[in-house]
């Protein structure tokens, strides 16, 4: 694509971080819930040295598609949550 | 399930059997599994062609961590198959000059079987013994090798103890020597760096369910140049080039593309979240328990695969103290049988101590939660079964029992190993 890439806001990519992490919340399944999280607290924080817009937008459309992912598939799981929980998320 | 009673499902740290799917590998093959269902060999419509070009971008994804051509990738249904076709199908395509094999004594059973398997056809084997780190010699593979020397079969990530076998110089001997070079790599692929060139590897067995990916696909990597041929084990239609007749399974495939893609992006940081968690579990148990062995290298190994034993203990009744861990004492294809694991012999391990081994495997989805709730868990049922055990209350009542210790020792002519014997040096 040829037309320009918009860098997004400050506000937009924080938006996109809480929209991950509400939607790794959403996971009934322990590991996946706290991968999610971990993964996405991580991931913005090495981007977070980023100065190059092009990258900067890249990196945030690659987020918006892990969100859609996420959404989707934190649907799915909890279509099939099995009946017992992890011990991980009885006993604490 | 059977009489056990559980308050939650257990914590799972049994990466080598197998491991979960990630939600982004399922995110890419719910589409094949509902609506593009076409057979990716239908020429004739748009089902298919849209199967077979998300077949052909899966087989990119895979070709792309190993450093290989999309061409030289053949779907297949597992590693097991993988190893089959590359051990029975070169020795058979090659019968004619071909005779003897060259393979290690801890294989995964689905190579050692199929060597076996061609023993009885008539063909010789060297089953290469390993160092007491679980590594081959190299120049006793040097000396192995003949003039009818047809394949070199030495899996890369040992799948019971982790240890990683010097490839690349492995395939620079099997060069030397022009003999085709096999490596089964499903424990090490998206885990350890793999480049197909480097290893100089003939042919390479991978597997989708070791990545993340679904279980029921695999895939085997054959170099073309030079150009190594197989005869097909499964005859049919011609799909896969002939060497696997049988309709690709789409959905499978894209997982699996799916999974390498991913393991291509997240290869280094699971390699340091996996290190971090193996540290911290071997630390771990080793501030409160004594007589604690890594199993295998301590250097060349995949972090993510720990196999410890415990000295003085009873490996059955750990592990079924350990009912909130799902951990495994070596190869799930073995662990129905109380017999200890022959890999862990193979390197010498005494029968006790090979006895008392878990393999705790550590994944991209594990937690450090998780790994402080295992070590609990171990070292109190370690601890539990030590008070029982009157030869763990011997050793530590110290010089007093050392006399009873020998006499029971030799009695039962147990042969004492390295840590034995430091053991009652320190005492």
């Amino acid at each position: 694509m040829a037309t320009a890439v918009q860098t997004p806001s400050r506000r937009e990519i924080i938006s996109l971080f809480r929209s991950l992490i509400r939607s790794a919340r959403q996971f009934p399944d322990y590991n996946i819930r706290e991968y999610t999280k971990r993964r996405t607290i991580e991931a913005f924080r090495d981007n977070k040295t980023l100065s190059e817009p092009s990258s900067i937008a890249a990196a945030f459309a690659d987020g918006k598609s892990q969100l859609q992912v996420a959404k989707r598939q934190a649907v799915v799981y909890s279509l099939y949550a099995p009946k017992v929980k992890s011990i991980m998320d009885i006993k604490h | 399930m059977k009489g056990v009673k559980i308050s939650g499902r257990p914590l799972y740290l049994d990466m080598q059997a197998t491991s979960p799917v990630d939600p982004r590998v399922l995110d890419a093959m719910l589409p094949y599994f509902v609506s593009q269902y076409g057979n990716p060999h239908s020429r004739t419509h748009l089902y298919g062609w849209e199967s077979d070009e998300a077949v052909e971008a899966a087989r990119g994804q895979v070709a792309n961590l190993i450093n290989a051509s999309p061409k030289e990738i053949v779907f297949t249904s597992g590693a097991t198959e993988c190893n089959n076709i590359s051990v029975k199908g070169v020795m058979h395509f090659y019968r004619e000059k071909k005779k003897h094999v060259i393979t290690t004594q801890t294989e995964h059973k689905c190579v050692l079987d199929s060597c076996r398997h061609l023993q009885q056809e008539g063909f010789d084997v060297t089953y290469l013994p390993v160092k007491p780190d679980g590594l081959i010699d190299l120049n006793e593979l040097r000396s192995s090798i003949r003039s009818d020397t047809g394949l070199v079969s030495v899996m890369a990530v040992n799948n019971e103890i982790g240890v990683i076998q010097p490839m690349e110089e492995i395939g620079q001997i099997c060069k030397e020597f022009n003999i085709p070079f096999h490596t089964d790599a499903a424990q090490a692929l998206g885990k350890i760096p793999i480049d197909v060139n480097k290893w100089n590897v003939s042919l390479m067995s991978l597997s989708g369910h070791k990545v993340y990916g679904p279980k029921g696909v695999g895939a085997l990597y054959m170099r073309r140049r030079p150009r190594i041929r197989v005869e097909p084990q499964m005859n049919g239609g011609g799909q896969e080039r002939g060497i696997r007749s049988g309709t690709v399974p789409t959905p499978l495939v894209v997982g699996m593309g799916a999974a390498c893609e991913l393991a291509m992006k997240e290869m280094e940081y699971d390699e340091k979240w996996v290190t971090k968690l193996k540290d911290r579990l071997l630390n771990g148990v080793r501030s409160k328990l004594d007589g604690v062995v890594v199993n295998g290298s301590t250097e060349s190994r995949y972090a993510g695969n720990l196999n410890l034993s415990f000295a003085y203990v009873e490996g059955e009744s750990l592990l079924m103290g350990l009912k909130e861990v799902a951990v495994s004492s070596g190869s799930a294809c073995t662990s129905a049988s109380l017999e200890p694991s022959y890999v862990l012999r193979a390197l010498g391990v005494d029968e006790d101590m090979a006895h008392t081994s878990i393999r705790f495997g550590i994944g991209r989805f594990t937690t450090e939660e998780e790994i402080d709730k295992a070590v609990e868990l171990t070292v109190n049922q370690v601890e539990k079964l030590r008070e029982m055990s009157p030869l763990y209350e011997m050793v530590k009542e110290g010089v007093a029992g050392l006399f009873l210790v020998f006499l029971q020792v030799t009695w039962q002519s147990t042969p004492l190993d390295e840590w034995w014997l430091k053991h009652v040096q320190r005492i």
